[in-house]
């Protein structure tokens, strides 16, 4: 049991690691002069060879590394060109919102693929088995910001179901406690702000929600038919147990096991996406920051934001694997290696990856 | 599971999606495999001769003419500038495609190389490669690739090679998996021991006899670079707004998308379409070509 924690431990610092090499990278393949990208585009002469002083962009490769990774350790991403703040700063207010769109797309991806995917496995060949499949297919193949897109221009703008964009309705205001706007809006006892922030949250969490609704409903058919057809499913029927109790208890529980773990990875993997979503729903987020600092040019503020999202993907993922540890008995016996893939490792399949 | 195709009652006519899964699970070829194989087909012919048929300029600005719902002359409308939708589609279409070949094309290589390399090589080199891809593979491809092809300076061409940069990993790790399953074949075997020189070893008797799956996971790995690619396009780090790739239309439209949507509907439809299409003969040769498949569920 320690072993397979020090070996995941061991991995997800290797991983960070390449992390920060490949953001460190990011800054060397910059075209031009970096200390001029970092001092941004009006800069005089003096303030580009201030800014190349103090990145230290006149040492060898070798020494910027080290410094470089000094900096990240200390949570110094840089400034961003655009908001003239340190990009830490600028990501941390944003980083709240974008969690909280993550989570309620969470419980999309739940309430949908869940009940789906169980019942697909439990009624093979039918109609909701079709419907599962049709899903599985859409959601792997549809362009998420187009999604969001067409939900927007159909179910905002052309019948008025839900909100345009943003968090609340125009004048519409909660103080700031935590970030998330439905939280604050709670902390504000506020409840018709509340109404309106998760109504302004459906869409979006939908369209983030969609690619990865495919994956699990996928997943969680395939062990479910595994699950199903397992003897102790024919000894629990044998033993007159009610057909409900026979599905979820005895049949999901173990079909669970692979899904939670791939729940755990989408956090990681949906964080990445809002790239796509959030600003297209006039959304604050991480996702939508990096989306303007590359407009703006702002490289240091892009890869802040790769390096941030990269590094929650990581940790989640660590978790991911801690939570399969205590799901799954076997781990627990030393035998570290055995069957249990680390949670990363299993290519995203919704694109994305997008 | 019970028979294979019947179309007796609408349910199962209805069906056909399954079934098509069903009688390639059998071994057969279902209605859905041929017609994804024809419209993945159509979409290649399409990249191959689209700009030919396009019948107006998919780039001439006509603003007398711009925003037009779709219509006997504009079969998909036009777009803000004017353009005609189904011309720019038509164009698009190869860059969009020939972007994604291009990504699997490189990552495809280098994870050959490397795979090979970790499958052949000794024990340590095994392991370094591995533990690389296994750090590869542990990062967002999307965001990572975003930050390299914003830092290489956005183009369609940084952000193949960014997204490349991001791929190969998952093709290393299949290659060395497939070719440590045959180099202790027995003809392989015999090819060393007639003295076959180690690089035509590889390369004549190893490789050709391990990939097809690789080839499989490539097909199925078409409509999800498709989509990254198109992302990035959409984000602004892949191809530029002029150009009529497929992703960077929904960008330059997304103005546009509420009060004319057919500037946007078009394009992405086109990518879905395309994607839905590969995933299917991704799905159809999967289960063709792996004969364990063939009794079980999807995987």
């Amino acid at each position: 049991m320690f072993s397979f924690i020090a070996q995941r431990l061991g991995m997800m610092i290797l991983v960070l690691a390449g992390l920060i090499t490949v953001t460190f990278l990011m800054t060397q393949v910059l075209p031009g002069d970096p200390a001029r990208a970092a001092a941004g585009r009006n800069a005089t002469a003096e303030q580009v060879e201030a800014a190349r002083e103090r990145l230290g962009l006149d040492a060898p490769v070798h020494e910027q590394y080290v410094s470089y990774v000094g900096r990240v350790v200390q949570g110094d991403l840089g400034t961003s060109v655009f908001t003239q703040r340190p990009v830490t700063d600028d990501i941390a207010q944003v980083l709240p919102s974008s969690v909280e769109l993550v989570l309620a797309a969470m419980l999309v991806n739940v309430a949908v693929a869940l009940p789906l995917g169980v019942l697909s496995a439990y009624r093979r060949g039918r109609a909701v088995d079709l419907a599962a499949r049709l899903v599985a297919l859409l959601g792997a193949a549809l362009p998420v910001f187009w999604l969001g897109l067409m939900l927007q221009a159909f179910l905002s703008a052309r019948w008025g179901l839900f909100p345009l964009a943003g968090h609340l309705p125009f004048g519409v205001s909660v103080p700031r406690v935590t970030g998330m706007t439905t939280v604050d809006a709670l902390v504000a006892g506020n409840p018709a702000a509340f109404g309106e922030a998760v109504r302004h949250l459906v869409l979006p969490a939908v369209t983030l929600a969609a690619a990865y609704i495919a994956v699990v409903t996928r997943t969680l058919r395939s062990t479910m038919i595994g699950a199903l057809d397992a003897d102790y499913i024919t000894l629990a029927r044998s033993t007159g147990a009610p057909e409900g109790r026979v599905v979820l208890s005895h049949g999901l529980r173990n079909a669970l096991v692979p899904t939670t773990t791939i729940l755990g990875m989408q956090l990681g993997w949906m964080l990445g996406s809002t790239v796509l979503v959030e600003s297209i729903f006039g959304r604050v987020g991480v996702g939508a920051y990096s989306v303007t600092a590359v407009l703006q040019n702002d490289l240091y503020a892009v890869i802040g934001a790769v390096l941030v999202i990269g590094i929650v993907f990581v940790l989640a993922n660590f978790v991911v694997d801690l939570v399969q540890l205590r799901l799954n008995p076997r781990l627990r016996r030393g035998r570290a290696t055995d069957g249990a893939e680390p949670a990363a490792q299993t290519l995203d399949p919704a694109g994305e990856r997008a | 599971m019970t028979a294979t195709t019947s179309t007796r009652s609408p349910l199962k006519a209805l069906s056909v999606l399954r079934a098509g899964g069903r009688a390639a699970r059998h071994g057969g070829t279902g209605i859905v495999d041929r017609a994804a194989v024809g419209v993945a087909g159509c979409m290649v012919l399409l990249a191959l001769v689209g700009p030919y048929l396009a019948p107006m300029s998919p780039y001439a600005v006509d603003l007398g003419a711009a925003l037009q719902p779709p219509s006997a002359e504009h079969w998909f409308g036009t777009d803000v500038n004017g353009r005609d939708i189904l011309s720019r589609l038509l164009v698009g279409g190869r860059t969009t495609l020939l972007a994604t070949v291009a990504v699997i094309a490189a990552a495809m290589v280098v994870g050959t190389l490397v795979g090979t390399a970790a499958a052949l090589g000794r024990r340590v080199v095994d392991e370094i490669l591995m533990r690389i891809c296994d750090i590869g593979l542990s990062m967002p491809a999307i965001i990572v690739a975003l930050g390299l092809a914003a830092a290489m300076g956005p183009s369609l061409q940084s952000a193949v090679i960014a997204l490349a940069a991001t791929w190969w990993p998952g093709y290393a790790r299949l290659v060395r998996t497939l070719v440590r399953e045959v180099r202790d074949a027995e003809f392989v075997e015999s090819a060393r021991m007639l003295g076959v020189s180690p690089a035509r070893l590889v390369f004549r008797h190893v490789l050709p006899n391990s990939l097809s799956p690789l080839y499989v996971q490539t097909t199925l790995d078409v409509s999800a670079v498709m989509l990254v690619i198109s992302g990035l396009s959409f984000v602004g780090v892949g191809a530029q707004v002029p150009s009529a790739e497929w992703g960077a239309m929904i960008a330059a439209s997304r103005d546009t998308a509420i009060t004319a949507w057919w500037t946007v509907f078009f394009p992405g439809a086109a990518i879905a379409v395309t994607a839905i299409a590969f995933n299917l003969v991704g799905d159809w040769l999967r289960v063709r070509t792996d004969p364990t498949l063939k009794t079980g569920g999807r995987p």
